[in-house]
C-alpha cells in the first residue's frame, strides 16, 4: 500500500531526463532480447537456411514438420537431455546445500578456506575445467584413474559413460548453486529453528520440518536457475558427448548448425528446436518467479533479533572435512594438477617421479606467452567481457531505478518482467539466436563475427544486473531522496549524490560478476565468433581439439588454461580487494557468516545472487541498509 | 474460561543458576559478556531478568534455554545439571518452552501445526489424538483456538504472540522462558498482555524467566526481579524492595525515576538514622550504608515522595523552592523545582504529584521530603 503511494508521489515528480533515460534504457534492453528471439522464431517458420535474403526463404510449417517426423530422434534428446541436465542439477544443488551448510551454519574448521576453495571453480572457465576433467579421467594416463588403481578393487571410470558425463556436468557447475544457497541460509531467522529446538525437536527433526519447508521455495529458485544454465552450456557436452553418443540439446543445435562439407547448415531446423526448448524454459521461468515470490513471502515475516546459529559438528567433524577434502580433491586439486601434467608433458603420459624427472619440461608456458595470437585473443575477451559488463550494468541499473520508483502500470510491470526475463534463456539458444540475427542484419549492418557482435551477444545476461539493481533501489527508502529534495538539491543532483553511492557497491560487484562470467564465457562464441574475433576460451578449445589440425597442441592449450585461470583470478580478485577495503571488512566485523565468502570473487557472487534468488541481505544490500539506518 | 487439564499440578520446576559466564569471541578476542550470573527461581514463581540494552539478559536466558553453551559455571533444573562450562545438554532435552522476541512462528506452517508441533517432536512421543487434544488446550488457554486452521502468517502481531506463548507451552515445559514478548506490541495491547500472561503463569503455576527492559512490565509481573548491568546481577529482590530500598545508585536509576543527591554525612544517631548535609541544608534521613562521618553519599528519593506546601510547615525536611517547569502527563503532573537557599539555587529536585493539586509555574513552595522516602547510599 504504501509502496504504492511513495512511487506514485516520486513518479510523479521525477524530471523529464530521468524519464528519457529510463526509456532510452530500457528500449536497449528490449532491442537486446527480442529481437534475436524474434529471428529465431521467424527463422523456424521461414525455411531450411535464412529467413530473409536467400531464395529458398518462405513462410512454412516445414520445420516442426520435420522435427516431428524425426520424433524418435526428438524423443531420445528430450530424454537425454532431462537426465542429464536434470540429474547433473539435482547432483549439484545437493552438493552445493551440504557445502554451504557447512560453511554458514556448523562450527566446521578451516570454514573461511572452505568457502574459499569452493569458490575456485568459478573463476576457472568451463570449457578448462571440462578439458581438465578429461585429461583426469583418461583411462591410462589420467591421474584420477590413477588414484584409483592404488584403492582395492577394479575401478576405472570411463570418461564417456553417460553418468561420469552428469557427475562432471554437476562438478563444472556447482559453484552457482553454492554462491545463491548462501545467502539463503545466512538470511534465515535463526529463531526459527531455535524454537523448534526448545520445542524439542532434534536436529535432524528441525531440519526436516522447519529448515528445509522454510528455505523450499528459495531452494526450487535456485534449481530452476541452475537447470537453465546446464541446458544452455556446451562445454561439457561437446568434450565428452560426441564420444558418449548421446544427443545433448545443446550438442544438437551445435551440429545442426556446423554443416558437413558441400551442405547447407539447417538453420530453420535448429530454429525449431530451440523454440521448443524455449517453451520448456519459459515454463521452468514461471516456476522461477512464483517461487522467488513465495520465498519472499516467507522472509518477510522473520523479525528482529535476528541471530545466526551455528551447529555443533562434534564427532561429524572428521567425516564432515574428509567429504569436504574428497570435493576440493576433485573440483580444483586434480584438475589443476591434470592441467600442470599435461602442460609440461609432451604426449598423454601416466604421473610418475620417473617420467617427471626425465619428460618434463615447461616449455608450452614459453611458447605461450611467446604466441602473438595468445595475447591477441587475450585483449579481446578483456574488451569483450569488460565492453558487455559495462553496457548491462549501465543500462539494467538506469531501467531498473526508473522502475522501482515509478508507479506500477501494464508498463513497467511487462518491461519488468521482460528484463528479468533473459534468465530463462539458455546460452546456447542466446548464442544460436544472435548468431542467426547478426546474419540476417549483415548485409545492413555488418557485424557479423565482430567483436561488438560479441560484446552485444555477451550482454544478453543482462537480467542479472536488472534483479540486483532492482532490489538495490527498493532498499533505499525513498525518504533518502526526499530529504536531499528538502535541502534543496535537484531531483538529478539527489540521484548523483545519494542514490548513485548508495547504489555503487552492487552494481560494481555486479559488473565484477559478470566481468568474470564473460571471461569464462565459451558457448556464446562458440556460435559467433570468428578467428579474427575469437576470444582466449576459443582459442584454447581449439588447441585441445584434435580435429583443429595445424592449431591442436594439448601442452599450450593446458598451460595457456593454467595462465588464463591465474589472470582472472589476479584480475577479479585485484577488482574485489578494491570493493572488499570498504564494503566487506564492515560486514565481516559485523561478524556476519557471509564474511566466510568475502574472499576473492565470492562476494560479488553472493551479492547479486542474493539480490537475485529471495534474500536481500547481501552484503552490498547489508552495505546499503547500514547506510540507510544512520 | 474453561477449566483445563493443564493446571498448577503440573508445576513448575526450580531453576539454579550458579556463577553463569559466558564469553564472545570478538575479532579473536574473548569479550566477557555474562560475568558470573547466580540466581534461583523457586517453583512457580515469575523472576525478570531487568537490565539496560546490551547488559547480558537474552544472553543469560539463551544459555538457560541451551542455544547458547555457557563458558563457565552451572545451571540446573530441578536438581538435573542442564549446563557445567564443559558439558551442555542440548535445547532439545531440557524442558524447556520459550517466547522469542520476534515469537518465531513458523510461517510454512497452520496456527494448529504450530503448537502441536512440541507434542510431535518429544522424545516420548505422544499418541496422535493426545497431540492433538494438548495442542489444542494450550491454543484454548491463549483463546486461539477458533484461529487453529489459519495459516500462522495471516495472525495479527498480538494473536503470533500468543501463538507463541501457547507452543511454548503445549508440551508442559517444567520452564518457561520469555525473552522481551511483549516489546513488539502497541502500548494498550501489552497491558492487557501483561495481564494475561502473568495470570496464565499463576493459574498453571509454571516457573517463568522473563527478560525485559521496560522495569513497568518487570515491576508489575514478576514475583522477583533482578536488575543486571554489564554482564552482573546488581541486585535481586522482590519489586518493592527493588522500588523502595534500591541497593545502589543504578538501581535507584534505573527502577523508576529518582533525585540523586549528592550530600555529606554529619551525624548519625542510635537508630541508624543520618544527618547528612544536602542543598547547603541539614536532611534526616535513614542510612543503612556503613559510613561515618563526613563521608560523601547519595541521597535519593522517589519524586512522587516529595509533598509540596505553600507555606512553611512544622516537618523535618522541609526546603523552600521556586517551581521552574510543570508538565502535565495526564494521570500525574511533574515538576522541576528550584531548591533556595536566600535568593540563590543550590539544587534541583523532580517532584510528581495528582494533577489536581499541582503548583503554577513560577511559584514558591516548600518540598517536604519525609525522612522515611529518603534513602542514603554510597556516593
Ligand atoms: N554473537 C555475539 N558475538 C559477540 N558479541 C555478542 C554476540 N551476541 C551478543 N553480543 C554482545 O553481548 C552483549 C549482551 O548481549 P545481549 O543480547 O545478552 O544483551 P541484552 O541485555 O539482551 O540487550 P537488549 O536489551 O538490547 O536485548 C552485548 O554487548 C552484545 O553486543
Ligand atoms: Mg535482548
Amino acid at each position: 500500500m504504501s509502496r504504492v503511494e511513495r512511487t506514485t508521489r516520486a513518479g510523479r515528480t521525477r524530471p523529464t531526463g530521468m524519464t528519457v533515460a529510463t526509456v532510452i534504457a530500457g528500449s536497449v534492453i528490449f532491442l537486446l532480447l527480442a529481437i534475436p528471439l524474434a529471428v529465431q522464431v521467424i527463422t523456424a517458420f521461414r525455411g531450411p537456411f535464412l529467413p530473409f535474403g536467400v531464395s529458398t526463404a518462405r513462410w512454412s510449417t516445414e520445420n516442426f514438420v520435420t522435427l516431428w517426423g524425426l520424433r524418435d530422434d526428438f524423443w531420445d534428446v528430450l530424454g537425454a537431455t532431462a537426465a542429464f541436465v536434470g540429474g547433473s542439477t539435482v547432483l549439484s544443488l545437493l552438493m552445493a546445500f551440504g557445502l554451504a551448510w557447512v560453511t554458514v551454519r556448523t562450527d566446521a574448521p578451516f570454514r573461511r578456506m572452505i568457502s574459499v576453495l569452493v569458490i575456485v571453480p568459478f573463476i576457472v572457465p568451463s570449457i578448462v575445467k571440462a578439458q581438465a576433467y578429461l585429461l583426469m579421467l583418461s583411462p591410462e594416463s589420467g591421474v584420477l584413474n590413477q588414484l584409483l588403481r592404488l584403492l582395492p578393487g577394479d575401478l576405472v571410470i570411463d570418461p564417456y559413460a553417460f553418468s561420469t558425463m552428469v557427475v562432471i556436468q554437476s562438478l563444472t557447475n556447482v559453484t552457482f548453486p553454492y554462491l545463491m544457497i548462501v545467502p539463503i541460509l545466512t538470511g534465515m531467522d535463526g529463531s526459527l529453528e531455535e524454537s523448534a529446538r526448545v520445542s524439542g525437536a532434534s536436529w535432524g527433526q528441525t531440519l526436516r520440518r522447519v529448515t528445509l519447508p522454510m528455505l523450499w521455495p528459495g531452494l526450487l529458485g535456485v534449481m530452476v536457475l541452475t537447470f537453465i544454465l546446464g541446458l544452455g552450456s556446451l562445454e561439457v557436452p561437446l568434450l565428452f558427448g560426441q564420444e558418449s553418443g548421446k544427443d545433448i540439446f545443446a550438442l544438437k543445435l551445435w551440429t545442426l548448425i556446423s554443416a558437413g562439407a558441400g551442405e547447407l547448415p539447417q538453420y530453420g531446423l535448429a530454429a525449431a528446436w530451440g523454440c521448443v526448448f524455449l517453451v520448456i524454459t519459459t515454463i521452468a521461468f514461471v516456476i522461477y518467479l512464483r517461487a522467488t515470490r513465495d520465498a519472499e513471502r516467507r522472509a518477510s515475516i522473520s523479525g528482529k533479533g535476528f541471530r545466526p546459529t551455528t551447529m555443533k559438528l562434534g564427532g561429524w567433524r572428521i567425516p564432515v572435512l574428509l567429504a569436504i577434502l574428497v570435493f576440493t580433491m576433485l573440483t580444483a586439486v586434480l584438475p589443476l594438477f591434470a592441467l600442470l601434467w599435461s602442460a609440461i608433458t609432451p604426449y598423454p603420459l601416466a604421473f610418475s617421479f620417473d617420467a617427471l624427472r626425465t619428460q618434463t619440461h615447461f616449455t608450452a608456458f614459453g611458447e605461450v606467452l611467446a604466441d602473438g595470437e595468445f595475447w591477441a585473443s587475450l585483449g579481446r575477451t578483456l574488451i569483450i567481457a569488460g565492453g558487455s559488463a559495462t553496457i548491462a550494468c549501465g543500462a539494467a541499473t538506469v531501467l531498473a531505478y526508473g522502475i522501482a520508483r515509478s508507479r506500477a502500470t501494464g508498463w513497467t510491470r511487462s518491461m519488468d518482467l521482460f528484463a528479468s526475463s533473459s534468465v530463462a534463456i539458455p546460452a546456447v539458444i542466446a548464442g544460436f539466436a544472435m548468431f542467426l540475427t547478426f546474419m540476417v542484419i549483415n548485409p545492413v549492418i555488418p557485424l557479423a563475427g565482430t567483436i561488438a557482435a560479441l560484446v552485444i551477444a555477451y550482454s544478453y545476461r543482462v537480467s542479472i544486473a536488472y534483479r540486483a539493481g532492482f532490489s538495490a533501489t527498493l532498499q533505499i527508502r525513498t525518504e533518502l531522496e526526499e530529504a536531499a529534495l528538502i535541502s534543496g538539491a535537484s531531483r538529478l543532483e539527489g540521484f548523483r549524490r545519494i542514490v548513485a553511492p548508495l547504489l555503487a557497491p552492487t552494481v560494481f560487484a555486479v559488473w565484477i560478476q559478470m566481468f568474470i562470467l564473460g571471461t569464462n564465457e565459451f558457448t556464446l562464441p562458440a556460435f559467433l565468433a570468428t578467428p579474427e574475433s575469437r576470444p582466449l576460451s576459443v582459442y584454447m578449445y581449439a588447441m585441445i581439439n584434435p580435429r583443429s589440425a595445424q592449431l591442436y597442441a594439448p601442452d599450450q592449450g593446458a598451460a595457456m588454461a593454467l595462465i588464463f585461470t591465474l589472470l582472472v583470478f589476479a584480475i577479479g580478485y585485484g577488482l574485489q580487494w578494491l570493493v572488499s577495503l570498504r564494503s566487506i571488512g564492515r560486514a565481516a566485523r559485523r561478524g556476519r557468516v557471509v564474511d566466510a565468502a568475502t574472499d576473492a570473487l565470492g562476494t560479488a557472487a553472493v551479492a547479486v545472487e542474493a539480490t537475485d534468488a529471495t534474500d536481500t541481505r547481501s552484503v552490498a544490500a547489508q552495505q546499503v541498509a547500514e547506510l540507510t539506518h544512520r | 474460561m474453561t477449566t483445563h487439564h493443564m493446571t498448577a499440578a503440573d508445576g513448575g520446576g526450580r531453576l539454579v543458576v550458579d556463577a553463569l559466564e559466558k564469553h564472545y569471541q570478538l575479532d579473536g578476542a574473548e569479550v566477557p559478556v555474562v560475568k558470573g550470573v547466580s540466581f534461583t527461581i523457586e517453583p512457580g514463581t515469575f523472576t525478570s531478568l531487568l537490565g539496560p540494552s546490551g547488559c547480558g539478559k537474552t544472553t543469560t536466558l539463551r544459555c538457560v534455554a541451551g542455544l547458547e553453551t555457557s563458558d563457565g559455571g552451572v545451571i540446573s533444573l530441578d536438581g538435573k545439571v542442564l549446563s557445567t562450562g564443559t558439558r551442555h545438554v542440548s535445547p532439545d532435552k531440557r524442558d524447556v518452552g520459550m517466547v522469542f522476541q520476534n515469537y518465531a512462528i513458523w510461517p510454512h506452517m497452520s496456527v494448529f501445526a504450530n503448537a502441536v508441533f512440541p507434542l510431535q517432536v518429544a522424545a516420548g512421543r505422544l499418541p496422535k489424538k493426545e497431540a492433538r487434544t494438548r495442542a489444542m488446550e494450550a491454543l484454548e488457554l491463549v483463546q486461539l483456538d477458533a484461529y487453529a486452521h489459519r495459516p500462522a502468517t495471516a495472525l495479527s502481531g498480538g494473536q503470533q504472540q500468543r501463538l507463541a506463548l501457547a507452543r511454548a507451552l503445549a508440551h508442559r515445559p517444567k520452564l518457561l522462558l520469555l525473552d522481551e514478548p511483549l516489546s513488539n506490541l502497541d502500548a494498550k495491547l501489552r497491558d492487557t498482555m501483561r495481564n494475561e500472561l502473568r495470570s496464565l503463569q499463576q493459574r498453571l503455576g509454571i516457573t517463568a524467566l522473563y527478560v525485559t527492559h521496560d522495569q513497568s512490565e518487570a515491576l508489575s509481573m514478576s514475583d522477583r526481579v533482578a536488575v543486571m548491568n554489564g554482564g552482573r546481577i546488581v541486585q535481586e529482590a522482590a519489586p518493592r524492595d527493588l522500588y523502595f530500598a534500591p541497593a545502589d545508585r543504578f538501581v535507584a536509576d534505573f527502577v523508576g525515576r529518582v533525585n540523586l543527591i549528592p550530600a555529606v554525612v554529619r551525624d548519625r544517631d542510635a537508630n541508624g538514622d543520618a544527618l547528612v548535609e544536602a542543598f547547603g541544608t541539614r536532611l534526616v534521613t535513614p542510612c543503612p550504608v556503613e559510613s561515618g562521618t563526613g563521608a560523601d553519599v547519595t541521597v535519593t528519593f522517589r519524586p512522587e515522595s516529595v509533598r509540596w506546601h505553600a507555606a512553611p510547615v512544622d516537618r523535618p525536611n522541609l526546603l523552600p523552592a521556586r517551581v521552574a517547569r510543570v508538565e502535565f502527563l495526564g494521570e500525574i503532573v511533574e515538576y522541576e523545582a528550584e531548591i533556595l537557599d536566600g535568593a540563590t539555587t543550590v539544587g534541583r529536585v523532580i517532584a510528581r504529584g495528582a494533577p489536581l493539586n499541582s503548583p503554577t509555574e513560577g511559584s514558591t513552595v516548600f518540598l517536604e521530603l519525609a525522612p522515611q522516602a529518603c534513602r542514603v547510599l554510597a556516593a
